[in-house]
């Protein structure tokens, strides 16, 4: 347990503590700390504890609980809806985003980073744009051209739209530019192509930040809707925030949409579990929330 | 012509085989920038200009469409809404993870406990989250927050359903959902305050209050300020909390200018008027970054 006494960190000094005022200011800065604590957790538990509920127990009584927890109701709605498709389709769709996200965007930070060609200032300040002007804005030209060039149906167009994303370029620059100049220099006199330098020298040499890339980008892929809702519906390779999306419109009971809420968020929570550490790590890095 | 190709050529001399190795690699991601981002914006502009059939365009009309989106009441009161949106999460969404990143600052007890905590919100995706407050707003004494009021003796509450508070209402789940990851970054930056100014204020005789205001909020006022037109520029694009929680009602009271761009593209599908909403809302964003930028050299200079 750590004393007050020994706080050193903070506008409130080990001197002030000293003081009963301050000493029932701080109880209460903690008490403060667990209500918004509190706030934040209460209403994911709420869902929980709803998605075990009857359809007529969750319309007609006002309670927080549960009558008991059975988990075949739940199977059965997962059986009824057929969610393992869409976690598999989600599972596709979040792998390619991945990969995509990795290469793409790490050649091309590589590039504007070590290789340095003719342009490349250019390029860079373009991307630093692009930041600013958000692509949900332009969504109708992306979605008419997607039709367009024949890829509608498919998983290509989320995949590779992960490819461009000028966040991760800018990640991948800022930790690329840390990597000695030397030792690229020294691959080259070796007769190592760009290409070889990339994926030999520079990938397995960026572990921490390709972790964080991949995090956020699974995250990313598992949470969009918008293009695979324009890109997949009716097609069969829906994922599990485009079936999420569709109950907007389709006819279905509040305790299936609930416990259709609770699997779409099952997996980032133990993503999250499993990967806690370099999350938060990598926010408070990176400047990032994800 | 002669001339052009000697200046071609002199160009292609420049360039060494490492330019055009280190061009080469970036061509693929270039592509996919151009196919993803960069001509979607241009053609948006360049669509709201014609009439279309579907995906074919069929005639340069101009200006019509800006005209026809004006005279749209649906229009009117998006713009307003949106604006509405923005200022509701300067009020509600900008401060509260500042006072919160102040005071976890301060706690010494359960660090990791409460940091994690008040990230889980920002690890559910949008989608989700705004699917879930439906159920929280829930209007009839079975939803979450009606259970709650009426353990204090309070009658259920219409929440969403009363124009006044839709919007409102709706930042707050936004904030719900982003505040702690926001307070994350605000903890990074108070941390690298250096703790001797603190001790050297208090020297001073700067009680606990002047050493917030004098020392704290100085030194997080660069980070906030980014942090603001980052958040006006993502809450200007408010699109799927309104479509998901009250389709834009009751009676247009929430619906929102990106909103209103995908009710032109995908249920009405006329894809130029939609194109043409999405060029005023960059229009908008343009200038918020414009300003920005000049405010921010103003106070440098």
């Amino acid at each position: 347990m750590t004393r007050l006494t020994k706080k050193n960190s903070g506008v409130i000094r080990q001197f002030d503590i000293k003081s009963l005022n301050v000493r029932i200011g701080y109880y209460f800065l903690l008490l403060i700390s667990l209500i918004l604590v509190l706030i934040a957790v209460i209403p994911i538990v709420w869902i929980f504890l709803s998605s075990f509920k009857t359809l007529s127990e969750f319309v007609n009584e006002p309670s927080f609980l549960p009558h008991k927890f059975s988990f075949n109701d739940f199977v059965n709605t997962w059986k009824v809806l057929k969610f393992w498709k869409y976690y598999v389709n989600s599972f596709y769709s979040v792998i390619g985003s991945a990969i995509c996200a990795v290469i793409f965007n790490g050649l091309l930070a590589y590039s504007i980073s070590k290789v340095r060609p003719k342009g490349s200032n250019l390029i860079y300040t373009l991307i630093l744009w692009s930041l600013m002007l958000p692509p949900t804005t332009a969504i109708v030209p992306l979605f008419i051209n997607i039709n367009k060039v024949g890829l509608q149906g498919t998983f290509i167009p989320l995949w590779l739209s992960m490819g461009a994303n000028a966040f991760f370029v800018i990640l991948y620059k800022q930790f690329f530019d840390s990597i000695p100049q030397s030792l690229i220099e020294a691959a080259r006199l070796d007769g190592s192509s760009e290409l070889g330098i990339f994926f030999r020298i520079i990938l397995p040499l960026s572990t921490p930040i390709n972790a964080v890339i991949v995090i956020y980008a699974i995250n990313a892929a598992w949470s969009d809707f918008l293009l695979p809702y324009l890109v997949l519906n009716n097609t069969g390779k829906e994922t599990v925030m485009v079936r999420l999306f569709q109950f907007r419109t389709s006819i279905a009971t509040d305790v299936d949409i609930i416990r259709a809420i609770v699997f779409s968020i099952i997996p980032p929570i133990i993503l999250f579990g499993i990967f806690q550490k370099y999350i938060m790590e990598g926010i408070s890095k990176t400047g990032i929330k994800g | 012509m002669n001339s052009f190709n000697k200046v071609l050529n002199k160009s292609t001399k420049m360039l060494t085989k490492r330019d055009i190795a280190g061009l080469i690699i970036m061509l693929p991601s270039l592509v996919l920038f151009s196919f993803f981002v960069w001509v979607p914006l241009l053609e948006s502009v360049h669509l709201s200009f014609y009439i279309a059939h579907g995906m074919r365009f069929i005639k340069f009309v101009g200006l019509e469409n800006y005209a026809t989106i004006f005279k749209d009441p649906d229009f009117m009161a998006a713009l307003l809404n949106t604006f509405s949106y923005t200022l509701w999460s300067l009020v509600i969404g900008f401060f509260v993870p500042i006072i919160m990143a102040i005071i976890l600052n301060e706690i010494i007890h359960f660090k990791g406990f409460f940091r994690v905590g008040i990230y889980l919100p920002n690890v559910i995706p949008g989608l989700a989250v705004a699917m879930m407050w439906r159920f929280i707003f829930k209007p009839s004494d079975t939803g979450m927050l009606n259970i709650i009021l009426k353990n204090f003796g309070i009658q259920p509450q219409v929440w969403l359903a009363d124009p006044k508070l839709t919007i409102p209402l709706i930042v707050v789940t936004m904030t719900w959902r982003g505040a702690g990851a926001t307070t994350l970054l605000y903890l990074a930056g108070l941390q690298g305050i250096d703790p001797e100014l603190y001790e050297a204020a208090a020297i001073d005789g700067a009680n606990i209050w002047k050493r917030i205001w004098h020392i704290t909020v100085p030194n997080i006022y660069n980070l906030a300020r980014t942090l603001l037109i980052l958040q006006i520029i993502a809450v200007f694009q408010v699109l799927y909390e309104p479509l998901v929680m009250t389709n834009g009602g009751p009676n247009n009271a929430s619906i929102s200018l990106m909103q209103l761009v995908y009710k032109y593209a995908f249920e009405k599908f006329d894809y130029p008027k939609a194109s043409a909403v999405s060029v005023v809302i960059s229009l908008f964003l343009i200038f918020f970054t414009f300003l920005y930028n000049k405010i921010i050299r103003e106070k440098e200079m």
